[in-house]
């Protein structure tokens, strides 16, 4: 159940500047399929990316490996591009701008970069856009299906989750379909579905456009988008009375006194980080902390050996002791 | 032949005055039309720096608010933005300067003023924004009172100069 494919494609090419759209238009469906990334550049030529290379784009919609029949996309099509992407609105993303990626219909992300103008409360502005890299969203449900036998608890809660990943291996699709899951409960396990608060500080969970969440994230969920995790988990204590908190790369002490806050009132954990394995965790200051206190009584590790998002292995957070079977 | 005459001058006067009554007119409508562009222009200051629409959204919205005499250029840019990608916010504005110039009676420097909007709008934060809006609007007040005067002054004027320029004409002929 992919959500990526050519139609998804296509629906993004409408946020490029025309001349560029039309020989985008003309990749074959195959490829639509797998492309991950559009990276544009100032007067360089358009990059592909997909299957953990890059490739050019030529005249006719070939992807291939020659710079020499790439097409470019010049300086006047980039700002196009972005003003079409902000919706001719700067003022309208200022935020966004700021910490600098939009969120397109679709939970699509569009990163930026270019001139960045500091003012007196830190980053004000990113002007002169020489950069986009359009990041398609791959939303894949029912990754989580097998394993949230380890995660759920009886009598219908869950055990707090922690999910280790190196980046590019699918932690955030396997947390999102992890929050559908518990959401909307699961009849093969008997478990009802909880009450779950997202903090979506990068809007790359739930990839919330206008105010509805373009991703599944269950019918259960409450989403703060853009929020900080250290305050997304207090305001969401205080006002939604969630069962489950889940929020997307731990690692601030902020979010650790957040999370300690957060036990004191019963509520359940979930959340990932980057790491290569759970030595590399004990390794940084924060999380070491928190995963010797046996915070989190499941520990689920991936990696891409078998292709992304492999379920290297499941620990038991209390004796460490894989539980994978 | 003297009714046919008479008829005739009467044609003349007839129309003369009218052509003297469609000038004066234009003098006024151009004050009403200035008045309505300002609220409209206020109502798109709301949108943006309150309300942080995008701006397909806030043009829709004045068309829907303002007064739709005036408001409808909005749309005309809204529907342009949305259709024409290939095309800047201040190309869209350019694209209603003969509906303006030729429906609304607005002159060149109303028509200046309206374009400076569009080359600023959207292109930065809320506070540049509304920086903009500000100046605009008070640049607005001015040729408000300005095309006032030029009402007061010539509207009469025009419509009298038309009656008057048929008679002449009239006399002439007889």
């Amino acid at each position: 159940m992919e959500k990526c494919n050519s139609f998804v494609f296509n629906n993004l090419l409408e946020y490029l500047v025309p001349d560029v759209s039309n020989i985008l238009y003309k990749i074959s469906d195959t490829k639509k399929d797998v492309v991950e990334e559009i990276r544009l550049k100032n007067n360089k030529p358009i990059l592909i990316y997909y299957n953990g290379s890059d490739y050019f784009v030529s005249k006719t919609g070939q992807l291939i490996k020659d710079q020499k029949e790439s097409i470019y996309i010049t300086k006047e099509q980039l700002q196009k591009t972005f003003q079409i992407i902000s919706n001719y609105s700067v003022y309208a993303f200022e935020e966004e701008i700021k910490s600098g990626f939009i969120t397109l219909k679709g939970g699509h992300r569009v990163g930026l970069a270019g001139k960045v103008i500091y003012g007196p409360n830190g980053i004000e502005t990113i002007r002169n856009i020489s950069s986009l890299n359009i990041r398609i969203a791959h939303e894949i449900t029912g990754v989580s299906n097998n394993i949230m036998k380890y995660i759920l608890k009886q009598p219908n809660t869950i055990y707090n989750t922690l999910i280790i990943s190196p980046p590019q291996c699918g932690k955030t699709t396997l947390l999102r379909d992890i929050v559908r899951n518990i959401s909307d409960g699961m009849p093969r396990y008997s478990f009802n579905g909880l009450k779950v608060g997202l903090v979506d500080e990068r809007s790359e969970i739930a990839g919330v456009y206008n105010g509805t969440p373009q991703n599944n994230v269950g019918l259960r969920t409450d989403i703060l988008d853009g929020c900080l995790k250290s305050d997304g988990i207090i305001i969401l204590i205080r006002a939604m009375s969630p069962d489950v908190i889940a929020t997307d790369e731990l690692g601030s002490v902020d979010d650790i006194i957040a999370i300690h806050e957060a036990l004191k009132t019963g509520v359940k954990l979930i959340s990932t980080v980057h790491g290569e394995d759970l030595e590399d965790i004990f390794a940084k200051k924060n999380l070491g902390q928190i995963i010797e206190e046996k915070i989190f009584r499941r520990i689920i590790i991936l990696d891409n050996s078998k292709g992304v998002g492999t379920v290297r292995d499941i620990l038991d957070g209390y004796t460490f002791r894989s539980i994978l079977h | 032949m003297t009714i046919l005459k008479i008829f005739g001058s009467l044609l003349i006067i007839l129309s003369s005055s009218l052509m003297g009554y469609m000038y004066g007119i234009c003098y006024r409508d151009r004050v009403n039309n200035l008045v309505l562009l300002e609220n409209c222009i206020k109502l798109l200051e709301t949108e943006i720096i309150y309300g942080a629409n995008p701006l397909p959204d806030a043009l829709m919205s004045v068309y829907k608010k303002g007064n739709q005499k005036v408001s409808f250029i909005f749309k005309e840019i809204a529907d342009e933005l949305i259709v024409n990608k290939a095309e800047t916010a201040f190309e869209c504005f350019e694209s209603v300067v003969n509906i303006l110039k030729d429906e609304l009676c607005f002159k060149d420097e109303d028509i200046e003023l309206f374009l400076t909007l569009g080359r600023t709008i959207g292109t930065s934060d809320r506070l540049d924004q509304e920086k903009n809006f500000k100046l605009i609007l008070t640049q607005i007040k001015t040729l408000e009172a300005e095309a006032k005067l030029s009402k007061d002054k010539n509207e009469k004027l025009y419509k009298s100069l038309g009656i008057l320029s048929g008679l002449a004409i009239v006399i002439i002929l007889l």
